[in-house]
């Protein structure tokens, strides 16, 4: 028989597992798709559902991701880029507007390249350099970013409401 | 409410239009005429291949084209061509564990080849590159 404390404990892990799996299968369905995803999406439905334990899904998520496709330069953006819209979505978690966690996202994803411009600033001999490096690579990327916005907005504004649903009847059965 | 949700619009919408101005204004924009370039190929073996190269392409892929003796295969893809076979030599982070990266004047290209502009002396590198 397992006790109360070990049963939620597995429970926890087997939630952060579950929900890590979630962002990573709909990343791989979606990766011929030009910086468009479900990420930042399911960030804040967990956020907002499962409160502190997204925390545990962040670092997971950022590894996995490194495993996945190397630990490069792109990948030291994600070690504050991530945690960045978590403390964001629990600043924010009361709203229950479609509209408004779609601005958010939306303008999550439109400073995305800016956020991970910001490692390429050391990567020069000098800051100045550096600094030069890192806003060329910024605004080369904009077209990206204006993409990584829409697709954000779009994608929260069609499925915030039926997948909310479903998080809130997961939650039901999870305290039961 | 409804006030807060048409001024995060605003912010978003304006936002937006900030950064397409900015783009527009600031990007790397293509150069027209002829340029002579270089384009230094290095292998896995770190060998390197200089080619020499009289253009009138606006972009590295057309450059790339105009280079004699230089093959190269790759595919259409969302982001723009990607080169994924450079001399015959295959590095493509899909299939292997390397890719070829590209770089103009020692710093790693800021575009794909297909947007990456060609200036006069410009030189560029393509170094097959083991991802880590």
């Amino acid at each position: 028989m397992m006790k109360a404390g070990s049963k939620n404990a597995a429970l926890n892990v087997a939630l952060v597992a579950l929900m890590v799996a979630v962002i990573e299968v709909c990343k791989f369905a979606m990766i011929g798709l030009p910086n468009i995803s479900l990420t930042a999406f399911w960030l804040v439905l967990f956020s907002k559902h499962f409160g502190s334990k997204v925390y545990y899904v962040v670092p997971v998520f950022t590894l996995l991701e490194g495993i996945v496709f190397g630990f490069n330069l792109w990948w030291i953006s994600y070690l504050y880029a991530w945690p960045l819209l978590v403390l964001i979505t629990r600043a924010f978690r009361k709203n229950d507007s479609a509209l408004i966690w779609a601005v958010i996202s939306g303008i999550f994803g439109l400073c995305f390249g800016g956020l991970c411009a910001i490692p390429y600033i050391f990567t020069a001999a000098d800051l100045k350099s550096g600094l030069t490096y890192a806003v060329g690579w910024w605004i080369s990327g904009i077209p990206w970013d204006i993409t990584h916005c829409v697709g954000n907005f779009a994608l929260m504004m069609l499925l915030y409401k039926p997948l909310g649903k479903v998080m809130q009847n997961l939650q039901k059965q999870i305290k039961s | 409410m409804k006030g807060k949700k048409i001024a995060g619009l605003i912010v978003l919408v304006v936002l937006i239009a900030a950064m397409a101005v900015t783009f527009i204004a600031f990007r790397e924009k293509p150069v027209e005429g002829e340029k002579s370039i270089t384009i230094e190929v290095i292998a896995e073996d770190k060998t390197s291949t200089v080619y020499e190269v009289d253009t009138d392409a606006e972009y590295l892929l057309g450059a790339m084209e105009d280079a004699e003796g230089l093959t190269f295969e790759g595919e259409e893809g969302p982001y723009g061509f990607t080169v994924n076979t450079v001399n015959g030599v295959t590095a493509d982070l899909n299939s292997g564990k390397a890719y070829w990266g590209f770089f103009v004047g020692g710093e790693y290209c800021n575009y794909g080849v297909s947007q990456q502009p060609v200036e006069d002396g410009d030189s560029f590198q393509i170094v097959y590159t083991p991802a880590q």
